[in-house]
């Protein structure tokens, strides 16, 4: 159940990634959300990309000690058995994985089904898409 | 201290020391941020009569406390020096991100003195600070700047401030450029960068920005979006931008034309907010911003974000020019040579009545925009008679023995709105520490498309100053001058970000604190109550279209009321703060002594 981004409507406000970090990280940090919007400035305007997660579940194929599963609908990381070795992170095709400070590996939860960057984007542009593609 | 980072920069230029201190505690409770901590900061041990050209001046970058949170509209940057256009304060602020990446990069605020030998950029992230050479920068636009700093870098996400030709050149309107198509327009601050030696300040952050209670910050800023419609699809600054207010101007019959002659243009609805809609590629918001009131255009391989509203009347009407695409041409061109539309606008539109009046023949007439493009070029890069035009509309009009044809206030030039139309806006203009400019509060809103008399100087005194507190309040905390937003609101989020108790008067106190600290800038500076005046032209001719048809704003009725302001400032005959007026503000006795020495 992936995120889905509707980019030729988005502002590129990012208050999605201050969401993200802010219930996630308990700070504002748009380095730490679990989503990025990126600006490529062309002298054509300003480009909008994003990076969210597509549940591709590659993540869980890539983690050498099972510590990542998923539930139908979101990646769920337990953070008892994360070793930090960063094997999900390369193996993401979306490089929207991190290591924490803590070196444990952050993945996009949907904020357990109710996503806070849905619920924050001023335009719309963030949508659940229902069915996993 | 919550959502500060608790440091800010200080950079000397001519010794290549880069240091930092701490943000003084006292400093955000008196000032909060942005606007307000730019003017102290500027402030502390700054002759106010240095030359503003010279190494002695300072530049001040201040980010808010908002900055960097959810709350929309914050991210603004504010930058400030003594301008060497007016020989004022004059601080400006920027959109776009980097008002935000400052804070992510660890630092409330910078400082930056001196002259650099050659020329450099300075590189800010969090774990390192320094100046680099910027010699392959030397002439670029501001757009090939910016995109060479990030291929030097080898970052594409930095976010920098950068000047064109016009600020190397010190073209004393010269602006200061931020992640392409955004500028912080006004005051010559881009002249300032020009005198130091500095070419580009380049910005990168990724550090964590912590509030008082970031539950209740959510909660707060949430329940104000809603209610003063910021995320709102249907908001008019999202559907046009500030485009929307052309018609309303033209209706009003306040929309400057051919160099404030009149208040109508004819082709205005070739440069209205229907036909620039229709010309928008797509829209952009600043960091943060749910409004999103930014437009991107294109036409014939232009680009802007824009034009917005004072462009479309200074470089548009004011010119006399109707031609969209042109007037896109000529403001992304000033976009590139790092000059202000609004002054540029004014010093075309000046010229050009010279020009028609038989007074100077600068080759440029009303309606030959071509041509205006052209002087704009000559402008940046100081040919012919641009060199001239450089100095600003007063020092050119002067030369020429026309100062009245010089549509400025302390040598600022005027933007879109005629004050014939909105007489509060002219009070606004004339007490705006920076010069002509119309920021500082926004009367015409009210006078012209509310319920208030505009053609009356009755009540406007109280307005005028009671706006101007509450506006400096709120830059100062960190909101964008498009949420119309309350003090109490303001007090709220200020409340859940730094913390503490802030109270509508609170907020409104530390406005009129902050305001009253540029006054005492100025005053230090050399200005008087003279400088608080209109052009003449106001005063002795009457506009002849629309509801200002036929009134006349006299000048007795004008410095009535400005006495009346300055009394309820509580500033003496001269437009000088009192001592017991800033004792009772809270300003510190420091600052209070070594303006009461330059009194004497």
């Amino acid at each position: 159940m992936p995120l889905r981004l509707k980019l030729s409507d988005c502002t590129g406000c990012q208050l999605c990634q201050l969401a993200c970090s802010a219930v996630h990280e308990g700070a504002f940090n748009p380095e730490k959300a679990r989503l990025t919007i990126i600006h490529e400035y062309t002298e054509e305007g300003i480009h909008i990309a994003s990076k969210h997660c597509i549940f591709c579940k590659k993540c869980e194929e890539a983690c050498p000690v099972g510590a990542i599963s998923n539930n139908g609908r979101w990646m769920i990381v337990d953070h008892q058995i994360c070793i930090g070795c960063g094997d999900c992170v390369r193996a993401c095709p979306k490089d929207v994985i991190y290591l924490n400070e803590n070196r444990k590996s952050i993945i996009c939860d949907l904020c357990g089904g109710s996503p806070k960057c849905v619920k924050w984007c001023p335009k719309s542009v963030i949508t659940l898409k229902e069915k996993a593609s | 201290m919550n959502s500060t980072m608790g440091k800010i920069l200080t950079v000397d230029l001519s010794k290549g020391l880069i240091r930092t201190r701490v943000t003084p505690k006292e400093w955000i409770e008196l000032y909060t941020g942005q606007k307000g901590l730019a003017t102290r900061l500027l402030m502390e041990d700054l002759d106010p009569s240095v030359d503003p050209l010279s190494a002695e001046n300072r530049l001040v970058l201040a980010t808010s406390i908002m900055a960097g949170t959810i709350v929309s509209c914050s991210a603004k940057l504010a930058v400030a020096a003594k301008s060497p256009q007016t020989g004022t304060i004059s601080d400006g602020s920027v959109g776009g991100h980097i008002g935000a990446e400052l804070k992510y990069a660890g630092y409330d605020g910078v400082t930056i003195t001196g002259r650099a030998k050659n020329l450099q950029y300075l590189y800010i992230d969090p774990d390192r600070v320094e100046l680099r050479d910027a010699g392959q920068l030397k002439g670029l636009g501001a757009f090939a700047s910016e995109t060479k700093i990030k291929q030097m870098i080898g970052d594409d996400q930095v976010k920098i401030l950068t000047i064109g030709p016009a600020g190397e050149n010190l073209v004393r309107f010269a602006c200061i450029c931020s992640e392409h198509y955004r500028q912080l327009g006004r005051g010559g601050l881009g002249a300032v960068m020009g005198s130091k030696n500095l070419k580009a300040i380049a910005i990168r952050g990724w550090l964590d920005v912590r509030v008082a209670d970031i539950e209740k910050c959510m909660a707060v800023a949430a329940e104000a979006h809603a209610r003063d419609n910021i995320l709102d699809p249907e908001n008019d600054m999202y559907v046009y931008g500030t485009p929307v207010l052309v018609d309303m101007a033209q209706e009003s019959g306040l929309l400057p034309t051919r160099n404030f002659q009149i208040g109508r243009f004819e082709g205005s609805k070739r440069i209205n907010g229907e036909t620039l809609k229709a010309l928008r590629k797509n829209k952009k918001a600043c960091f943060s911003c749910g409004i999103a009131c930014g437009n991107y255009v294109q036409v014939n391989g232009s680009t802007v974000e824009g034009p917005e509203f004072e462009t479309i009347a200074i470089c548009g009407s004011n010119i006399a020019n109707g031609d969209p695409k042109l007037l896109i041409e000529l403001n992304a061109l000033c976009d590139d040579m790092g000059m202000d539309t609004i002054s540029t606008g004014g010093v075309l539109a000046c010229m050009m009545e010279m020009t028609e009046k038989g007074i100077h023949d600068f080759g440029i007439r009303f309606g030959d925009t071509p041509k205006a493009i052209e002087m704009v070029r000559q402008i940046a890069h100081l040919q012919g008679v641009g060199k001239d035009a450089a100095l600003g509309t007063l020092a050119l009009a002067k030369k020429h023995g026309a100062p009245q044809l010089a549509m400025q206030i302390k040598g600022m030039e005027l933007p879109g709105y005629d004050p014939r139309g909105s007489w509060g806006m002219g009070l606004a203009y004339a007490t705006a520490p920076r010069g002509g400019c119309h920021m500082t509060t926004y009367p015409v809103a009210l006078e012209a498309w509310g319920n208030l008399d505009p053609f009356t100087f009755e009540g406007k005194a109280e307005l005028i100053s009671t706006g101007q507190n509450a506006q400096f309040a709120k830059f100062s905390m960190g909101i964008c001058d498009f949420w119309p937003i309350e003090s109490k609101t303001l007090g709220k989020l200020f409340e859940a970000t730094y913390g503490g108790s802030w109270p509508e008067e609170k907020v409104n106190l530390t406005g009129e604190r902050i305001f009253n600290l540029q006054r005492m800038f100025n005053v230090m500076a050399g200005f008087t109550g003279k400088d608080d005046r209109l052009p003449p032209r106001f005063h002795e001719e009457k506009l002849t279209e629309g509801p200002p048809e036929g009134i006349e704003m006299t000048e007795q009725a004008f410095t009535a009321t400005l006495k009346e302001y300055y009394d309820l400032r509580g500033w003496d005959e001269q437009g000088r703060p009192t001592v017991e007026t800033l004792s009772r503000l809270g300003i510190e006795e420091e600052l209070i002594e070594r303006y009461r020495k330059s009194l004497k």
